[in-house]
């Protein structure tokens, strides 16, 4: 009997106090050892033995006893440890069961907790799977880390990122050693003819050695040559994957047939892989480039290319840079005359490709996943805070469990496996929140963020979440602890039947964490405000025409079936006056370049009695806009002096522009231009200025306007060229889509085959140009509204709770004759302390992080002070009545009931 | 070869622990003397081997170790057979007679 009782005492401490009292395994084999060789002595005596032999003969008999020691030491430890690791797994289970009964016995904080997790963790793992796709995703080309962009830049003319033009591209890729290859494209649209309709993709032209140097290779058939690249060449081009599947059937035979890009047969010589694309462009057709590196120095100042190069083999992204602004040296050299590349004038700038291709994306990203991690941290406050709540309830059941010998280790394993369990259950309700909200954001946002197809739900955005929840579960699992002082569970039992009071430790935390709620949500709340403001700038912006009630389209004239400049503009002006006959229309007009967001031209422009000085401008004009008759009326661009465009400018050899208030500004600083002579450089023809306009913004609401002239279309006909992809221009009377279907019908009477693209109206254009500040904007107000209603909800929770608790001292109050109206001050003025408090440190706080957002804030400063000032107001206001409706509900209370229930 | 044997012996010693416990609870020095009367001391081992094969087979969950009295009264660890170990018992008894039998066909058959 004795036998059995001792060794069930032993293990019945071992599993409350997870093995302190066991037995070390070291005694445990020398008691065994020695009771064995003791029992071998007694026996050698009894058969006769001497003493001393016994002893000598017992240890031979039991063998090598230091190595038999040894093994049984270690196998006794593997066996204590795994004992341990079963017990503590068998008592985590019975944690897990037992936190999943307390979830379903109080369903209503169960609910609240998972549901404020689930809001939490569902936001973060949205913005971290844009994140992720975004910034973290290797961008699909061949060891990215090695490509670079190449841009040039006009430090006095103000453009720091600018295109390169063709003999600087082939001196650059011929001069320089750092780069293993370099390419260069430009992205436009394109007609081509598919089985069933024609189509209008985006393009872009490329030369060979683009697809080299990022390391791409065809799917089906070949990318073409350095010698299809040349002029002359037969015509071939390689199409998207997107394009052979969407418009081609996926034909198997497709490469080596032939098809018409803007009316002219070419050869397919190549598929590209799924998925290849540059820029987010949606690229579906890739043409060569047909220049000849030898024969186009009369172009240097033809900027129109994009680089991208790969750099060698260990040559660093500042070796590059090196070698680059050396070269500039070179250019200056070789061609002082021309204009050409050097330091101060027209630099080379090389940059991480992938930092390149980001740009703005990334500071936006980054800024979300900061605001995102606040509201975060305020849903942790809240469910730490209904831990809290809820633990000083349960204090009665922890102070039995600590006097049945649980300890603090095992008692903290048991918050934790609570906390872990509420957060994981919030984790995977957030990841199912979080994958809608994705797909919400992609659909509404296409524009809003970059390199969107490869945003999605995959294993690392899982394991974020995974990890996220288990951080929160962790952070907020050991709030309970602070209540579980011995001193306090001692108190506690004592304290029989009543209710135990709110604890020193406790009530404080709970405090700290509303304020520290409160100060996160003015934080997002100003931040977001100030985005808001930024925005509301943005779109109060005069983009120097009306942009509203207008269609936009664009189409482009094939050269086989228009061959002369004056096919091109017979037909426009044909379908001009087709498009006037629309009912609902007002005006029509066309012009080459759509404004709010153009690519600027900056072309070299020759000033008739200009002379060149150094500090003066360079010769040169952001934008020439193409445009027909009646431009300035349908686009209500005031005329500031001179005359708009009429008939008059039709007549043979007329040769007159129009240039921008700014151009005035910029190149005749003392005298109006009207009546001066501007043209195109090595141009025959002087054009003169009959007309000065207000500025339009070009190159985005945000930019300040550029140099600007207007030539009109049908003139530029005459001198030889002709402006065959133009935007059209409706002003309507009443909504612009409503004519869309009509406008199409009046377009295919005219030529069937050709294919309008970008129908929208100029409102939406104004708005695409501004979609990643309004995408930027939109979530941060979402997370500020979340904070809020997190904060709002923290606030009633501890008001209510404090008022729960004090129930017995406002029922003695208003026993006692005190008005409802002194109670509930009492009790707003409370959470008002809170409200107040968090609101100050939340502006400090606002003050040092606001200042991440200066580069997303337009015409607002970080330090704004109505944002400033609003927000922690509107969020005291918001505490004050989260306060107020506990307070009030408070002093309902019977004072006879509440004073009986003691 | 040798160390064959060894492995042979080892596995041996389990199922004859097991066997010594069949009865029930045991110290491992009256294993060691039961082991010596039943073999009639044919099986030369080092009593002292038999205790790493003894935290072994606790570990592996086929003894169970409770410290208890032993006839003279003194302090011991007594060995109990689990369930598991009755099962494995079982087994190792049949593979015995299978190998056993095997070998047996070999060695007394005519060749």
């Amino acid at each position: 009997m004795t036998r059995r009782v001792l060794p069930f005492v032993v293990r019945l401490t071992h599993r409350v106090t997870g093995g302190v009292f066991r037995p070390r395994v070291e005694d445990e084999v020398a008691e065994e050892f020695d009771f064995h060789l003791e029992m071998l002595e007694r026996r050698l005596r009894e058969g006769g033995m001497e003493p001393e032999a016994a002893h000598t003969e017992a240890l031979s008999i039991f063998g090598n006893k230091e190595q038999l020691r040894s093994d049984c030491e270690h196998e006794g430890r593997r066996r204590d440890w795994e004992v341990d690791m079963r017990e503590r797994w068998i008592e985590s289970v019975r944690d897990i069961r037992y936190a999943l009964r307390q979830m379903t016995r109080a369903p209503v904080f169960a609910a609240v907790a998972v549901g404020t997790l689930a809001l939490g963790i569902g936001a973060n793992s949205a913005v971290f799977s844009v994140v992720n796709g975004v910034l973290l995703e290797p961008l699909p080309y061949n060891e990215p880390g090695e490509l670079v962009t190449i841009t040039s830049a006009f430090p006095g003319l103000g453009f720091d990122r600018f295109w390169i033009s063709p003999p600087e591209f082939f001196e650059l890729k011929a001069w320089s050693h750092s780069f293993t290859d370099v390419g260069g494209y430009r992205t436009g649209t394109a007609s081509v003819e598919s089985t069933d309709q024609p189509l209008r993709v985006p393009s872009a032209v490329a030369s060979a050695s683009f697809f080299r140097t990022l390391g791409v290779e065809a799917a089906t058939g070949r990318i073409y040559t350095d010698d299809e690249d040349l002029p002359g060449a037969d015509p071939v081009v390689v199409l998207s994957d997107g394009l052979w599947r969407r418009a081609f059937g996926a034909d198997p035979e497709l490469v080596g047939k032939s098809i018409r890009v803007n009316g002219q047969p070419q050869t397919i010589v190549g598929i590209l892989p799924a998925g290849f694309d540059i820029e987010d462009a949606k690229i579906d057709i890739w043409r060569p480039l047909n220049i000849d590196p030898n024969d186009h120095q009369n172009r240097r100042g033809n900027h129109f290319l994009n680089l991208v190069a790969r750099l060698g083999p260990g040559v660093s992204l500042d070796q590059a840079r090196t070698e680059t602004d050396q070269l500039l040296d070179r250019w200056v050299e070789e061609y002082p005359d021309t204009h050409t590349l050097s330091r101060d004038f027209h630099a080379l700038t090389v940059r991480d490709f992938r930092t390149d291709v980001l740009g703005e994306a990334r500071t936006q990203v980054l800024l979300l996943l900061g605001a995102v991690g606040f509201v975060l941290l305020i849903a942790c406050a809240n469910v730490a805070n209904l831990l809290l709540a809820r633990s000083e309830a349960r204090t009665k059941e922890v102070a039995v469990r600590v006097a049945m010998g649980a300890g603090q280790g095992r008692l903290t394993r048991q918050f934790l496996t609570e906390g872990l369990t509420l957060a994981l259950t919030g984790g995977g309700a957030g990841l199912v929140l979080g994958y809608f909200a994705v797909q919400a954001l992609l659909a509404t946002n296409p524009d809003g963020i970059p390199r969107s197809s490869s945003v999605g739900m995959d294993g690392s955005v899982m394991l974020f979440t995974l990890a996220l929840s288990v951080g929160t579960g962790l952070l907020f699992g050991l709030a309970p602890l602070l209540n579980t002082s011995p001193k306090k569970l001692g108190m506690s039992l004592r304290e029989g039947g009543t209710r135990s009071t709110s604890s020193g430790a406790g009530a404080r935390m709970r405090r700290s964490l509303v304020v520290a709620e409160v100060a996160l949500a003015v934080v997002l709340l100003t931040g977001s405000g100030l985005m808001v403001r930024s925005l509301t700038a943005l779109n109060a912006v005069d983009p120097g025409f009306d942009p509203e009630n207008l269609l936009t389209f664009n189409i482009s004239t094939p050269s086989n079936t228009y061959p002369d400049p004056t096919d091109v503009g017979d037909f426009y002006d044909r379908l001009l006056t087709e498009l006037r006959a629309i009912p609902g229309v007002q005006d029509v007009s066309a012009m080459n370049g759509l404004p709010p967001l153009r690519s600027v031209d900056a072309n070299d422009t020759e000033f008739e009695g200009l002379e060149r000085t150094q500090d003066g401008p360079a010769f040169n004009t952001d934008y020439w806009q193409f445009v027909d008759l009646g431009y300035l009326e349908t686009m209500d661009i005031r005329v500031l002096e001179g005359r708009d465009f009429n008939l008059t400018d039709l007549a043979p050899d007329m040769a007159t522009i129009l240039v921008n208030r700014r151009l005035a500004q910029v190149f005749y600083p003392d005298g109006g231009p009207m009546g001066r002579r501007i043209r195109p450089p090595g141009s025959d023809t002087w054009f003169t200025v009959v007309g000065i306009v207000d500025d339009v913004k070009q190159s985005g609401l945000k930019a300040p306007t550029g140099t600007e002239i207007y030539f009109l279309s049908r003139q530029a006909e005459s001198l030889g060229f002709a402006i065959r992809t133009r935007n059209i221009v409706i002003r309507t009377q009443r909504d612009p889509l409503a004519i869309v279907s009509m406008v199409r019908r009046t377009v295919w009477t005219q030529d069937s085959s050709l294919p309008l693209s970008n129908v929208q109206t100029m409102d939406q254009n104004i708005a695409s140009s501004v979609a990643r500040s309004r995408f930027l904007t939109m979530l941060l107000g979402v997370f500020a509204g979340v904070a809020l209603v997190l904060a709002a909800v923290g606030t009633y929770g501890v008001i209510s709770y404090s008022v729960a608790l004090r129930s017995r001292e406002i029922g003695i109050r208003i026993a006692m004759g005190a008005g409802a109206g002194s109670v509930v001050g009492l009790v707003v003025r409370n959470g008002a302390v809170l409200a107040v408090a968090g609101a100050l440190i939340g502006t400090l706080g606002a003050f040092g992080v606001t200042r991440l957002l200066a580069s997303q804030l337009y015409e607002v400063s970080t330090t704004d002070p109505r944002t400033f000032i609003i927000a922690p107001l509107f969020l005291i206001a918001v505490a004050l009545l989260a306060s107020f409706i506990p307070a009030y509900r408070g002093t309902r209370v019977d004072p006879v009931t509440v004073l009986k229930q003691e | 070869m040798a160390h064959h044997r060894t492995k042979l012996l080892h596995g041996t010693l389990d199922a004859l622990i097991l066997k010594t416990l069949h009865q029930g609870p045991r110290h491992g020095y009256a294993i060691a003397r039961w082991l010596g009367e039943v073999t009639k001391d044919a099986i030369q081992v080092e009593e002292g081997s038999l205790y790493p094969a003894l935290y072994r087979l606790e570990r592996k969950g086929l003894l169970q170790a409770e410290w208890g009295r032993s006839e003279l009264d003194r302090r011991a660890k007594f060995y109990t057979l689990t369930k598991k170990g009755r099962a494995n018992l079982e087994k190792e008894v049949e593979d015995w007679a299978r190998f056993a039998e095997a070998v047996s066909r070999v060695l007394m058959g005519e060749g």
